[in-house]
């Protein structure tokens, strides 16, 4: 059950100050509610709390000197829900497009310098979004992203539904993390309503989640061949993803699992011949998967244009509250799978590359370590049949619910407030969501035409954020 | 890499798609206005050599100047109606407009939204439906395909 914490407006600072130094808790996302109200998420191990109060005349104090990774939390809450930030300034727009240049870009002035504007349309089969570089030559001082362009209000429409009907809510968020939002989406309702997963359940979940892990990671590694021209990677693990999402469809029918997750429950089962199948056939990828890797990592001229590019330093990935990936190939051993008790991940140690030294070449190596680890939990997991279960009541019951998964691209909390077992408000902070800012920070100091490497290095969904 | 060389033999049997056209190219220039995402990742399969939709005179290409049929994905969010309507004007003429999956097709999860515009159908006059939600590579290459054969540009 997740702790409800009120605190006053005054004392906001204070009580996130006192749970992140004193209780050496995790800032995991903040909301603002229709009606003026300001919540915080505090994570610690496998536990929860969430601080609320209601802002004074429509303002609270702002936290990000003490939570820098409240940036786009506050920002938002002040676009959509016209919250004021005490402290906040410049309190630039983040969902709101309409405002002139000045105000939502940094100021960034001197000799030469100039700015490059790109987007919301890109030049390829990307997702939008506008992106504004301040350069000088071919040098990036500062990285300005402008998302949003995607905004569709899911969590907006989810208000007011019955919480099964905002399930597909927080599926169509993004298709590429659908299982890892879905799920996080369910347990949130399932921890406001006192439900437990079976075991059965937890086990289904943790093969579906890795699943879209393994489908996603051998897109990302196929990605950042892309990304710096190398074809022959970039074909290759763009048929090995083709091929793992055949195997979802073939197994849960759909080649991204959409429909495969509901509350206090499950739609799909694997039989012991359909188990053993798909057990089969994961043993081959995985096999294709590391001999393909094993190509990359020979592949000289292309290793040689990885390193030292994008870094991200551990005290940045620290402080700005980046998860993930991008976050343990910056050295920050980080993974909401370890201790997950709704989840099945008993001994999960977060991967560490052997050098964690933040750039495109460790954010590809964890994935390639990533990938041999799923593969490896899915031939455990598989090893039994999954049957239909569900999830025991009887847990006490809370006004909100906080769900927490490990997406292919990091920790995504989901929160739910249910008021009259209808969902009050929705809210889904994605692993994309909380690593965007880095990609800013990555980007500075490095080449323009290293901008869509290191991009695809983190390979942040737009959706996921933009909701 | 061998990988490759394996598996795009098992997956071009797979799409069972014919052998590729005669002496068409056209130009296409994907918009993605809202989407999850999802059609974007089944598109990107389509242009890479698994399917290959580059052998049927098809090209994914970079601007919408270049380009003879403007494929757009997702419901049409309110701030992506601006820039899809650039992309389309700076179009020339003859051209086409693809609605790529449900959302695009007016289908979308959420219905009427004051932040969507909908459908594309609502922006622009559109010309090839491809349904699905996502449609998977081998139903995109397929239904573009019967399209502009019965367009037949
Ligand atoms: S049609 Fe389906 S896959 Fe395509 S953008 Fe819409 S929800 Fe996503």
């Amino acid at each position: 059950m997740t702790l409800l914490r009120p605190v006053a407006a005054r004392a906001w600072r204070a009580a996130v100050s006192e749970a992140i130094e004193r209780r050496g808790e995790r800032f995991g996302g903040a909301w603002a509610t229709r009606d003026g109200g300001w919540r915080a998420v505090m994570l610690a191990g496998d536990e929860a709390v969430v601080l609320c109060c209601d802002a004074e005349d429509g303002r609270v104090d702002s936290i990000v000197d003490i939570a820098a990774a409240a940036l786009w939390d506050e920002r938002e809450a002040h676009d959509l829900h016209g919250l004021g930030f005490i402290g906040h300034d410049p309190l630039r727009p983040l969902i709101e497009h309409t405002a002139e240049l000045e105000r939502w870009v940094t100021p960034v002035s001197g000799e030469g310098v100039h700015q490059v504007a790109v987007g919301p349309i890109h030049a390829g089969v990307i997702e939008s979004g506008h992106f504004r570089f301040h350069v000088v030559g071919e040098r990036i001082l500062a990285l300005d992203t402008r998302l949003f362009h995607k905004h569709r209000g899911l969590e907006r429409a989810a208000e007011g539904l019955a919480p099964d009907d905002a399930l597909k809510h927080a599926g169509r968020a993004c298709a590429a993390c659908a299982v890892a939002n879905t799920v996080a989406y369910a347990q949130a309702v399932e921890d406001a309503t006192g439900l437990w997963p079976s075991a059965d359940l937890r086990r289904q979940r943790t093969v579906l989640l890795e699943l879209e892990r393994l489908y996603n990671h051998l897109h990302d590694i196929g990605a950042i061949c892309a990304g710096v021209g190398f074809a022959p990677g970039s074909m290759a693990f763009a048929a090995l993803k083709d091929r793992a999402q055949e195997l979802n469809a073939q197994a849960f029918g759909h080649r991204f699992l959409f429909g495969t997750v509901a509350i206090g429950g499950i739609p799909v089962a694997l039989d012991p011949p359909a188990a053993g199948a798909l057990r089969g056939a994961l043993r081959e990828l995985r096999a294709d998967a590391l001999a393909g890797w094993r190509d990359l990592t020979f592949a000289a001229s292309m290793q040689a244009r990885l390193d030292g590019v994008g870094v991200l330093e551990l005290e940045d990935a620290l402080r700005m509250g980046v998860v993930g990936p991008a976050a343990r190939a910056s050295g920050v051993p980080l993974d909401a799978r370890v201790g997950n008790r709704r989840l099945v991940y008993g001994g999960l140690r977060p991967a560490s590359p052997p050098a964690a030294t933040g750039d495109v070449a460790a954010r590809l190596r964890i994935r390639a370590l990533e990938l041999e680890a799923t593969c490896d939990m899915l031939d455990e997991l598989l090893s039994l049949p999954l049957a239909r279960d569900g999830a025991s009541p009887g847990r006490e019951r809370s006004p909100v619910g906080v769900g927490r998964v490990e997406s292919p691209r990091g920790e995504t909390v989901c929160t739910v407030e249910l008021v009259a077992a209808r969902v009050a408000r929705m809210h889904l902070r994605s692993a994309s969501y909380a690593n965007w800012p880095a990609v800013a920070r990555a980007t500075a100091g490095n080449l323009l035409p290293d901008f869509p490497l290191i991009n695809k290095s983190f390979e942040l969904c737009y959706a996921c954020a933009d909701r | 890499m061998f990988v490759l060389l394996r598996q795009l033999g098992e997956i071009r049997r797979r799409a069972r798609l014919g052998r590729g056209s005669g002496t068409r190219w056209l130009g296409v220039r994907h918009v993605d206005a809202g989407s999850c995402n999802g059609c974007e990742h089944e598109l990107g399969l389509v242009t890479s050599p698994l399917h290959d939709l580059q052998r049927f005179g098809l090209d994914i290409v970079a601007s919408p100047r270049h380009a003879d049929i403007l494929l757009i994905t997702g419901p049409v969010t309110t701030r992506m109606a601006g820039p899809l309507r650039t992309a389309y004007d700076a179009m020339p003429t003859p051209r086409l407009v693809a609605a790529l999956g449900d959302c695009a097709l007016g289908r979308n999860v959420l219905g009427e939204r004051t932040e969507l515009i909908g459908s594309v159908e609502r922006l622009l006059p559109v010309d090839i439906r491809i349904v699905g939600c996502p449609p998977t590579p081998r139903e995109i290459a397929e239904q573009l395909l019967d399209a502009l054969a019965e367009l037949g540009p």
